[in-house]
């Protein structure tokens, strides 16, 4: 029992101090910088080709490629925050106790051992002293608050009490920051989709694992369209959207990058886009009887061909295929037999593969368009994040550049002269110690010109 | 006239200037840091001049942006961050001996964006990704962090150097010409302290441009883990001297390990690894 405690007591010193501190944020840089050695994401049959099968096998199992999603990453930052939630736990009771402690004890002797402290002598009795001191002071300082004291007067003034309380304002904000994250990682999604000119959709494909979510609303891309500059540099990605709600469209607007749509807390952004094939103008010369027929072919539609009891299909398109050009995969449906295609290669009319079955093949047209690539997000921690944010900067503004400065006040008549007052002042502050000295200095030189009387 | 003219100036002047700052610390002659002062802030009006008047090209060109868009651009403005932040440091505290490392830094920055084949110095049209208002926000207070750290690398080396001769309370030469040990440990503090405000500042624009772009705050992409690294660095900094009490050597070494960070998050990144800041590189 005596050991377990003892064990305990070790931990909690352990995680309560600050070198665990410093040292964890050095561990986390370091793990961070394995982290971008490796392209992250990457796959194992890609880690394989490039290291080998049992190097990738140590890889994969470190996580060196999903390094920041690892468990023992996240085990690093949660115990930075327990080190911080214990470390806040122990110094918050000594700041109280720092705040709540009042001197009552102040004398000459004891603010002789300050490192700032200076000795004043005022001809004038302390009674007309008094009011003007805690006047002067009170303006140009902080509001005096005097002691109860029977013999003599004593005080004190601070300002910039609050500053303590700073650096518990940063620590918070780390946590409120992390509160946020995970947030957004269990309520929130991340996806994409690719909608095509004209084409409506509800469906998002998650960006982690293959699976899909459904919004409860459609969104339509009415038009995608890209601009360059005279350098052939893409100017701008241009999406317009309409959103779709219960079948009635809600409101329109054109997205770009830097410039997202938000409804129903999800946010659409642009992304990326690529070409499709809308229709495809095409020559079928059937090479048994010598007739040729000119289809129309509406992308992924079945269009019979005249005459013969066969079907045909544009299945898919590429832009550019094999860096052979444009080309079309296109499918021919005859009656009990299985289907048959071929890639045409639309920009080699004269390519001698271009056939299917007896079918000489021609794309004599394509009529292209747009598909559109939408970033899909949902993340109801954003916000705590960005409180985080702004509670961060000021906690780290405000404890680097304020600080917590009190004075102490003495003064009693002066031994045998009735007619004069010693004064004590004595100054503390907890930062930024050459701003403070250069107040004390001057504050010090005003009480003695001020209090003294004028001489003519 | 034209800004690269008045860049190219520029250029010179801080090499000037680091001779003669150099020179005045050698020969231990303070008239020559004074004429260092007076080129260095010579210049800095030159090339802020010569930032302004790209700016304005770039809009007589029809592209109209803020000169912070690629390599180059940067390059120039880290010069301009660090002679800024350090004239500025100089006339708080009244020391010149300092400026021999911050006017190098700004002359090398200036020569590597001017002379270097790999950095483009064309005013370019932004792509679709920069094209925001934090792109001004983001890159300013990245630079301004990055060049108070360059200064405090200045400080801490300075230090180190001073260092080796611990012994002798007195040293003779150059090094006697310094400031005290303990009062180059202050400077050192209070340039990170702000380099710190103003890169946790850079880091937080980042990721709320990042979060009006690409729908994430934090992808950890490279050059974003490279800031958070010089970041923690630095926050490992600040309480090993507040709370641990470390202060002299450990904390200039630690500087110039951070500043060692900043400079691969600047250069590294671009070069070495890929990201989404591509665009950097040209």
């Amino acid at each position: 029992m005596q050991q377990k405690k003892g064990f305990l007591d070790l931990l909690i010193q352990t995680l309560s101090s600050m070198r665990l501190t410093v040292f964890l944020f050095l561990t986390l840089a370091v793990c961070s910088i394995a982290g971008t050695l490796l392209p992250q994401g990457t796959s194992l049959e890609e880690l394989e080709r490039h290291f080998g099968p049992s190097l990738s096998w140590w890889i994969e199992i470190i996580g060196l490629n999903d390094l920041y999603r690892t468990g023992w990453f996240r085990a690093i930052l949660l115990l930075l925050c327990v080190n911080l939630i214990i470390c806040t736990l122990q110094r918050l009771p000594k700041t109280l106790k720092l705040l709540q402690h009042r001197d009552e004890q102040i004398s000459p002797e004891k603010l002789e051992k300050f490192n700032y402290h200076t000795e004043i002598t005022i001809h004038r009795p302390l009674d007309a002293t008094r009011t003007q001191l805690t006047e002067i002071i009170s303006k140009a300082f902080a509001p005096v608050q005097p002691l109860s004291s029977s013999d003599a007067f004593r005080a004190v003034a601070e300002k910039g009490r609050w500053t303590r309380w700073m650096v518990y304002v940063i620590h918070f904000s780390v946590l409120v920051i992390l509160l946020g994250a995970l947030l957004g990682s269990v309520f929130g999604f991340k996806g994409f989709m690719n909608l095509a000119e004209g084409e409506s959709s509800d469906e998002v494909m998650l960006a982690k694992g293959k699976n899909a979510i459904v919004l409860p609303f459609q969104i339509r891309c009415d038009d995608f369209d890209v601009s360059f500059y005279d350098t052939g540099a893409p100017k701008e990605y241009r999406s317009d959207l309409t959103i779709i709600d219960k079948g009635q469209e809600v409101f329109k607007q054109s997205i770009r990058v830097n410039d997202p749509l938000s409804y129903d807390g999800v946010t659409f952004y642009q992304a990326s886009y690529g070409s499709i094939l809308k229709r495809a103008k095409v020559e079928l010369q059937d090479r048994d009887t010598g007739t040729t027929h000119q289809l129309t072919l509406p992308y992924r539609e079945v269009v019979p061909v005249p005459g013969t009891r066969d079907e045909i299909e544009v299945m898919q398109y590429q832009e550019n295929f094999s860096n052979f050009g444009q080309a079309a995969a296109i499918v021919l449906m005859r009656e009990g037999q299985e289907p048959v295609g071929s890639w045409i290669l639309i920009d080699k009319p004269e390519f001698h593969g271009n056939r299917i079955q007896n079918y000489r093949v021609k794309v004599s047209d394509v009529e292209r368009g747009h598909y559109t690539g939408l970033q899909v997000k949902r993340d109801p921690g954003v916000w705590f994040v960005y409180i985080g944010f702004i509670v961060m900067l000021t906690g780290i503004g405000m404890t680097f550049y304020t600080s917590h400065r009190k004075l102490w006040v003495w003064a009693s008549p002066s031994k045998g002269k009735s007619n004069a007052t010693t004064v004590f002042v004595a100054g503390r502050t907890n930062k930024n110690s050459l701003a403070f000295e250069q107040e004390f200095n001057h504050l010090c030189a005003r009480l003695q010109n001020d209090l003294n009387p004028k001489q003519h | 006239m034209d800004s690269s003219l008045l860049l190219s100036i520029t250029t010179f002047a801080y090499l000037l200037c680091a001779l003669l700052y150099l020179s005045g610390v050698l020969f231990r002659y303070r008239p020559l840091l004074i004429f260092g002062s007076v080129v260095a802030a010579f210049a800095l009006v030159i090339q802020t001049s010569g930032i302004l008047l790209r700016w304005r090209e770039s809009y007589q060109l029809g592209y109209g942006h803020a000169p912070l868009s690629n390599l180059y651009e940067s390059l120039v403005f880290a010069a301009w961050a660090i002679m800024l932040i350090y004239l500025i440091f100089e006339l708080r505290t009244k020391q010149r001996v300092l400026g021999v490392f911050p006017a190098l830094f700004a002359f090398l920055a200036m020569a590597y964006a001017s002379f270097s084949t790999q950095v483009d110095s064309k005013i370019q049209p932004l792509v679709p990704a920069l094209k925001s208002n934090w792109l001004i926000a983001h890159v300013v207070t990245c630079f301004l962090g990055y060049a108070a750290f360059t200064v405090s690398c200045g400080i801490s080396i300075l230090y180190l150097l001073k260092k080796t001769q611990s012994d002798n309370p007195h040293p003779k030469g150059v090094l006697g010409f310094l400031p005290a040990a303990r009062q180059l440990d202050q400077f050192n503090y209070q340039m990170i302290v702000f380099g710190f405000l103003w890169l946790s500042l850079g880091i937080i624009t980042g990721s709320i441009w990042a979060n009006s772009a690409w729908g994430t705050y934090w992808s950890w992409d490279p050059k974003e883990t490279w800031s958070f690294i010089t970041w923690l660095v630095y926050a490992a900094l600040l309480h090993a001297r507040n709370m641990q009490g470390w202060r002299g050597p450990r904390v200039a070494w630690l500087s110039v390990t951070g500043f060692a960070c900043v400079l691969f998050t600047y250069f590294g990144v671009n070069f070495l690894l890929s990201g989404l800041h591509s665009y950097a590189t040209k």
